[in-house]
């Protein structure tokens, strides 16, 4: 139980990454690999602030916009100086990983002192309960999981909800249109380098909270912990895809959140079974290697209408 | 009032690629006037069109429009002023997003975008009255994806988008060449529509004779990157296809006698 409860937690603090995935790669299609980097950035400036005594929210916060700050300046290597994006965000990355060591001062900041966002749902939830553990249909569960897990799905939706809404203002119009035409949305007078910048600026700053959250929540930043990461968002991004339809921006955006939970619990199901963690960043890169060319090389063997126009 | 002086475009200068597209166009189009375009290909109509867009800076001249010097301004800042449809249907409009999502865009045209709805109550009432009156059955449908639409239907809502503001110069670079006849007929006839009901200042090209002595009020020729005829006034009320025509086959003719030249001279001297 307390596996399968730390499964869905991870799930959901890696939903914030997969949906800053789904910004870059679906609305602006750019897979962007700063992605690998600004995770651990923003792991790595929440866990040193920690370590200083630093309020949790605050030191999330900074890890946060150290991300946007990172994929804005990626967004600004693609549009200002003409780098082509995969290699603006394979810059950024590299960089980073330098950025990184210097926050951080070496390569791994342990937390298990430090007073976190986790710690604090840990409280509520012993507080709540009155002792250490509750009964869920009759399984004895850690009350301090249940309320982790409970303030995890609640701050996920919470985000999921404010991206969706933010799609649908004036500027995140503006933002999708640029990745779905830039030339109409220049024609209409927006400034589309200027929003390739912010989107990818939004995209790692999603990612960089799922990396201050997860340095909490594990108790530990590491410098190695973002390798493969902008992949596993696209495995989520893909998997929500297939459970939800891309026809609207909500379902596709509910869809990405369930994508990052069930891939999760999938590893840790395939894990207890006996699978060699060190192959899952291969059968990651498998499995989405497999959902982008599995539909077309479906569609060669479909019956095709016989006239087109 | 749009004034080009003096306006040049080379195209990969010092290459073998280079095209000298526009070579010196000077051109006073006062508010209010239709000027149909006209050219054979390559003769620099998109370029001038795009010129005027800011799709890149032009290589000597000014432009001054709607009493500003627009020069150096970036394309989507003189989208403040211009409202285009381009010739391509796919162009003009965000397939993935809806109809109404499109007109919102289009509704904040040369305004600031921030964080209000993108989708107003105060857009929607009137959008929805004025998609009715293109009898395409388009008003029912405005939370449909752009893209499911005809080549004809976008054409039709991407002139709707560039003048739901009123823009001081419209921009249409062959924007019916792309659809079947019927449909360009709409698009035409929209087209004049709008212009006439909102005295839009405008720059057509088409290739078609027939739009050409039938619309507008004035018509320039172009011709490898100049203006060679103006045709306005009485003259153009009057002018018939055949004229055009005509006018098309001297251009045409003397063409052929710079080519013959130019191999004359290859032979001599080569
Ligand atoms: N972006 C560009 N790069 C290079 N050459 C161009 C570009 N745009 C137009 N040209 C060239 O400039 C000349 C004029 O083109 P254009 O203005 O499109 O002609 P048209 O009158 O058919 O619209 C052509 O020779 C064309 O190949
Ligand atoms: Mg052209």
């Amino acid at each position: 139980m307390t596996l399968l409860i730390g499964a869905l937690i991870i799930g959901l603090i890696l939903s914030l990454l997969a949906l800053g995935v789904l910004v870059s790669f679906r609305i602006f299609s750019m897979p962007d690999i700063t992605t690998d980097g600004s995770i651990t950035l923003g792991a790595s400036i929440a866990a040193i602030l920690l370590v200083k005594g630093v309020n949790p929210i605050f030191a999330t916060a900074a890890g946060a916009l150290g991300g946007a700050a990172a994929g804005a300046v990626t967004g600004i290597l693609h549009t200002k100086f003409k780098i082509n994006s995969l290699l603006a965000g394979i810059l950024v990355m590299t960089a980073l990983y330098s950025v990184n060591l210097h926050v951080m001062g070496r390569s791994n900041v342990p937390l298990m002192q430090a007073t976190t966002v986790a710690s604090y749902g840990e409280k509520l939830g012993e507080w709540l309960a009155g002792g250490k553990t509750i009964h869920i249909f009759g399984w004895p569960v850690g009350a301090a999981d249940a309320a982790v897990l409970f303030l995890a799905l609640l701050f996920t939706s919470a985000a999921g909800a404010a991206m969706f809404a933010f799609f649908r203002t004036q500027l995140g119009t503006a933002m999708r249109a640029t990745g779905d035409n830039p030339q109409m949305i220049r024609a209409l007078g927006a400034n589309v380098e200027l929003n390739i910048i912010l989107g990818l600026a939004l995209s790692n700053g999603f990612v960089a909270l799922a990396g201050a959250l997860l340095a909490q929540y594990q108790g530990f930043a590491d410098a190695q912990m973002g390798i493969g990461m902008v992949v596993w968002g696209l495995a989520s991004v893909i998997i929500g895809e297939a459970l939800t339809g891309t026809r609207s921006l909500g379902l596709t955006i509910v869809g990405t959140i369930m994508g990052s939970v069930l891939f999760r619990l999938l590893v840790a199901i395939a894990l207890r079974w006996g699978l060699n963690p060190n192959d899952l960043k291969l059968i990651t890169a498998l499995f989405v290697f497999a959902a982008l060319v599995l539909p077309g090389f479906l569609d060669r063997f479909k019956p095709r209408p016989t006239s087109a126009t | 009032m749009l004034a080009l002086s003096g306006i040049r475009k080379t195209f990969n200068p010092g290459t073998v690629n280079e095209v000298r597209a526009l070579q010196g166009v000077d051109l006073t189009i006062e508010p209010g006037s239709f000027v149909i375009v006209l050219g054979m290909n390559g003769s620099g109509k998109s370029t001038l069109l795009n010129a005027v867009a800011g799709s890149f800076y032009v290589d000597e001249g000014s432009i001054r429009l709607a009493n500003h010097d627009v020069t150096k301004w970036p394309e989507h800042k003189r989208a403040k002023l211009i409202g285009r449809v381009f010739q391509n249907p796919f162009s003009g409009t965000a397939p993935t997003m809806s109809i109404a999502e499109n007109f919102a865009l289009a509704s904040r045209r040369g305004h600031a975008r921030g964080l209000g709805w993108a989708l107003s109550p105060h857009l929607m009432k009137p959008l929805r009255e004025r998609i009715a009156t293109l009898k395409m059955g388009l008003e029912g449908r405005l939370d449909n994806a752009i893209g499911s639409l005809s080549g004809g239907q976008r054409q039709a809502l991407t002139l709707l988008m560039a003048t739901w503001l009123k823009p001081e110069l419209l921009l249409l670079d062959e924007h019916t060449a792309a659809l079947d006849p019927k449909s360009a007929d709409q698009v035409i006839q929209l087209s004049d529509e709008v212009i006439q009901r909102d005295k839009l200042t405008t720059l057509m090209v088409t290739h078609s004779m027939q739009q050409a002595v039938s619309l507008g009020d004035r018509i320039i020729m172009m011709h490898r990157g100049r203006v060679l005829h103006d045709i306005r006034g009485a003259e153009k009320k009057r002018l018939r296809p055949e004229d055009l025509l005509d006018r098309f086959d001297e251009v045409r003719r003397r063409e052929l006698l710079d080519e013959s030249a130019a191999a004359m001279l290859n032979e001599l001297y080569i």
